[in-house]
C-alpha cells in the first residue's frame, strides 16, 4: 500500500447556459484524472450565466484541469480557491 | 437578418456551406438525413458518395490536411453516426478542422429509443472540439457559422452539428447579416520574449523541435527562415515532417520512438530545445524524465494547456508561431555542435544495401520518393509502413505528409487519399499502406471506382500485422498472438474487381520499373509489394527508456 498524496482544490466555474456545459465539464475533469467531490450549479437567468463550484482532489497540478476546463468553447472563466488541502489515500 | 427567398433547414445547411467556400463534401445517406439529401440534389456542393461512414469522415479528413481548409462529412443518425466517430477522434487528435453533420430523429421521437437513435450529442463530447444539436430552426443558421468558426479558431479541430429531421424539413425565410464571431479566447503572447532571446543567445547546443502546428499555423515559411537563419539544428515530429526543408544541412530527421539515431541523440545531448507547435508526445519524448535532460525549453504553442502540460517551459511564447517566431531570429555561435551532429549524420545515415533478392521495404520507399513529382501528397495507414514512410520518404510541405499521428488509426490511409485528391486534382496522390491496415477500410476501392480518382496504393504486404509481430517478437517472448494474415485475399484480384489496374511484385528487381509504371498511370492504380514478413522498423526506442537507449537490430 503506497500512499497518494491528493490535493483538493475548489473550482468556480462561469459558463454560458448553453446544453450540456455540465456533461463537458464532467467529462474532462474525469478524463483528466481529477475525482470530484462535490458540486453546485446555478443559472443567472437574466444573463444566462451558468456559476458552477466544484470540489476535485487529484495528485495533478490543478492547472492541467484549469486549462482543459477553459478551452471549453461555452466556458467564460474558470477560478480556482487558494485553500489548498492536501488529503492522504492509500491504494494497492 | 434579412428576408430571403424560403429554405428548408437541409436548403439553408448547403447555402452557409458555400458561404464557406465548402464544394465538396463526403457522406452516406440514410433515413434521418433525408430532407438534407433531398436538399443536396439542388445544390451546386458537390458530393462523394463513400462506402461506410468511417470512410466519408477520413476523406474529409485527408481533404482538410491537403488543402488546408475545412473538411466536411454528412452521415445519418445511429450507426451512421457513430460510425463517424473514429475519424472524428482522429481529426481532434491531429488537430484538424472538420465539420460533421449528422441527421437525427425528429425531435418529438428523441430521447424515446426511436429507430437509429442515438445520443450523439453526448457521445461527441469525448472526440470533438465542440458539438452542437439543433432543436431550433432560427438558431441552426448561426450555429453552422459558428461550427466553422470553432473549427479553425486557435487550434483546429471537429465540430460534430446534430441536426433533427423536423428541422431539416422545417422554413426559414430570414438569413443573417453578418457570420456570427466568437470571442476570441487566444490571449496575447506570453511575455517571455526577451527571456527566450536571453536562453537562446546563452546555448551552445539548441536544437529547433518541429511539430505539425507548424502547418496548421501555416508558419512552415517562417519556421525555415529561423532553422537557416540561425543554422540551428533541427528535429521533426511524425505530423512536422515536411515543415523544415529536407535537404538543410543541419536538419536530422524524426526524433523519437522510430526516429533517427542523430535526432535522438542530438536531443538527449542538447541544452536547449525550441519547441514550435509540438506537444512532448509520449511517442517522441519516450521516458519523460530522461527526455532531453539537460535542456532549457522555449515552447510557442498556440493552446494555453500545452504548455507545462508534460514538460515545464523555461519560456512560453503562447499565440501565433507565424508572427512570434521570427522575434527569436538572432545569430548563433554554434559551429562546433553543427559540425559535430553534420558527421553524425553521416555517419549514421540510412542504408539500403539489403543483402538477397527479397524486397527491403525501406528501399521500395526511398524509391517511390524520389520518383515521385514534386508536390506528391503521401497518405499513410499505420504501422511498420506508416514508420518507414516517415524514416525513408522525404516531404516539403506538411500538407503532403498525411498520416494518423495521435490516434494512430489503421484505414486512415486509403479514404485520406480519396480526400486529397479531390482537393488537388492536379496533384499526385500516393497511400502507403499494409496488408492489415487496407482491409479496415477496403470498402472505399468502390469509392475511388465510382469517381475513378487516380490515387495510386503502394500496398506494403508481409501477410501479417506487422508491427504487433515486431513486439510480440522483441517484448512477449516471439508468442505471435492473432498476427498472421497469410489469409489475405488475392490483392489484384480485388482491386481489379473494382476495376483498378495492380500488379504484385516480389523481387527486389521488379521494384524501378512497377514503380515508374504505377507513377505513369493515367488512372487509380494498386502496386502490391510482398516482403519478409520478419523485416522490423529500427531504431526503435523501448517503452519507458530513454531516447539515446534505442534498439537498432536483434
Amino acid at each position: 500500500m503506497n500512499p497518494v498524496t491528493l490535493n483538493k482544490y475548489q473550482l468556480i466555474i462561469m459558463a454560458d447556459d448553453k446544453q450540456v456545459v455540465l456533461e463537458r465539464i464532467l467529462q474532462v475533469t474525469r478524463y483528466r484524472g481529477f475525482l470530484i467531490n462535490g458540486m453546485n450549479a446555478e443559472v443567472n437567468t437574466g444573463n444566462n450565466v451558468a456559476t458552477i463550484t466544484m470540489s476535485v482532489s487529484s495528485e495533478r497540478p490543478i492547472s492541467l484541469l484549469v486549462d482543459q476546463i477553459n478551452k471549453l468553447i461555452d466556458i467564460k472563466g474558470v477560478k480556482v480557491d487558494n485553500s489548498e488541502v492536501q488529503i492522504k489515500q492509500y491504494s494497492a | 437578418m434579412t428576408e430571403s427567398k424560403t429554405l428548408t433547414g437541409g436548403a439553408l445547411l448547403f447555402e452557409v456551406l458555400q458561404d464557406h467556400g465548402v464544394q465538396h463534401v463526403f457522406g452516406y445517406p440514410g433515413g434521418a438525413i433525408m430532407p438534407i439529401y433531398d436538399a443536396l440534389y439542388d445544390s451546386d456542393v458537390k458530393h462523394y458518395l463513400c462506402r461506410h461512414e468511417q470512410g466519408a469522415a477520413f476523406s474529409a479528413v485527408g481533404y482538410a490536411r491537403a488543402a488546408g481548409t475545412v473538411g466536411v462529412c454528412l452521415a445519418t443518425s445511429g450507426p451512421g453516426a457513430t460510425n463517424l466517430i473514429t475519424g472524428l477522434a482522429d481529426a481532434l487528435a491531429d488537430s484538424i478542422p472538420v465539420v460533421a453533420i449528422t441527421g437525427q430523429v425528429p425531435t418529438a421521437a428523441m430521447g424515446s429509443d426511436a429507430f437509429q437513435e442515438i445520443d450523439i450529442f453526448g457521445l461527441s463530447l469525448a472526440c470533438t472540439k465542440h458539438s452542437f444539436q439543433v432543436t431550433d430552426i432560427n438558431e441552426l443558421e448561426k450555429v453552422l457559422h459558428q461550427a466553422f468558426e470553432i473549427a479553425l479558431e486557435g487550434r483546429h479541430g471537429p465540430v460534430l452539428v446534430d441536426i433533427p429531421k423536423d428541422i431539416q424539413l422545417a422554413e426559414v425565410t430570414q438569413r443573417l447579416d453578418k457570420l456570427s464571431h466568437l470571442k476570441n479566447k487566444v490571449k496575447l503572447p506570453l511575455a517571455d520574449i526577451s527571456k527566450a532571446l536571453d536562453l537562446l543567445t546563452h546555448a551552445k547546443q539548441p536544437i529547433l523541435y518541429v511539430g505539425g502546428g507548424v502547418g496548421m499555423a501555416n508558419a512552415v515559411e517562417e519556421v525555415r527562415d529561423f532553422a537557416e537563419k540561425t543554422g540551428m539544428p533541427s528535429v521533426s515530429t511524425l505530423k512536422g515532417l515536411g515543415a523544415i526543408n529536407p535537404d538543410n544541412e543541419n536538419y536530422l530527421g524524426m526524433l523519437g520512438m522510430h526516429g533517427t539515431k542523430t535526432a535522438n541523440i542530438a536531443v538527449q545531448e542538447c541544452d536547449l530545445l525550441v519547441v514550435v507547435g509540438a506537444r512532448f508526445d509520449d511517442r517522441v519524448t519516450g521516458k519523460l524524465d530522461e527526455f532531453a535532460p539537460h535542456a532549457k525549453v522555449i515552447h510557442f504553442d498556440i493552446d494555453t494547456a500545452e504548455i507545462n502540460k508534460r514538460r515545464e517551459a523555461d519560456a512560453a511564447i503562447l499565440g501565433d508561431l507565424k508572427g512570434n517566431l521570427p522575434l527569436l531570429t538572432t545569430d548563433l555561435d554554434i559551429t562546433d555542435w553543427q559540425k559535430k551532429l553534420q558527421q553524425m549524420s553521416t555517419d549514421f545515415a540510412w542504408r539500403y544495401d539489403h543483402p538477397g533478392e527479397n524486397i527491403f521495404a525501406p528501399a521500395v520507399l526511398k524509391t517511390v520518393s524520389d520518383l515521385m513529382p514534386n508536390n506528391t501528397c503521401v497518405t499513410t495507414d499505420v504501422g511498420q509502413h506508416q514508420m518507414w514512410s516517415a524514416q525513408h520518404m522525404s516531404f516539403d510541405d506538411p500538407s503532403n505528409f498525411l498520416t494518423s499521428g495521435g490516434m494512430g488509426t489503421m484505414g486512415f490511409g486509403l479514404p485520406a487519399a480519396i480526400g486529397a485528391q479531390i482537393s488537388r486534382p492536379h496533384d499526385t496522390v500516393i497511400a502507403v499502406s499494409g496488408d492489415g491496415s487496407i482491409m479496415m477500410n477496403v470498402q472505399e476501392l468502390a469509392t475511388i471506382k465510382r469517381y475513378q480518382i487516380p490515387v495510386k496504393v503502394v500496398l506494403i504486404d508481409n501477410a501479417k500485422l506487422g508491427m504487433v509481430r515486431q513486439w510480440q517478437d522483441l517484448f512477449f517472448d516471439g508468442r505471435l498472438s492473432e498476427t498472421d494474415l497469410s489469409d489475405n485475399p488475392d490483392f489484384v484480384m480485388l482491386a481489379t474487381a473494382f476495376d483498378i489496374k495492380a500488379k504484385l511484385i516480389t523481387k527486389k528487381s521488379e521494384v524501378d520499373a512497377a514503380i515508374k509504371e504505377m507513377l505513369d498511370h493515367d488512372g487509380p492504380y494498386l502496386l502490391q509489394v510482398k516482403i519478409d514478413a520478419t523485416e522490423n522498423v529500427w531504431p526503435l526506442v523501448p517503452p519507458n527508456t530513454a531516447n539515446d537507449k534505442m534498439m537498432e537490430g536483434v
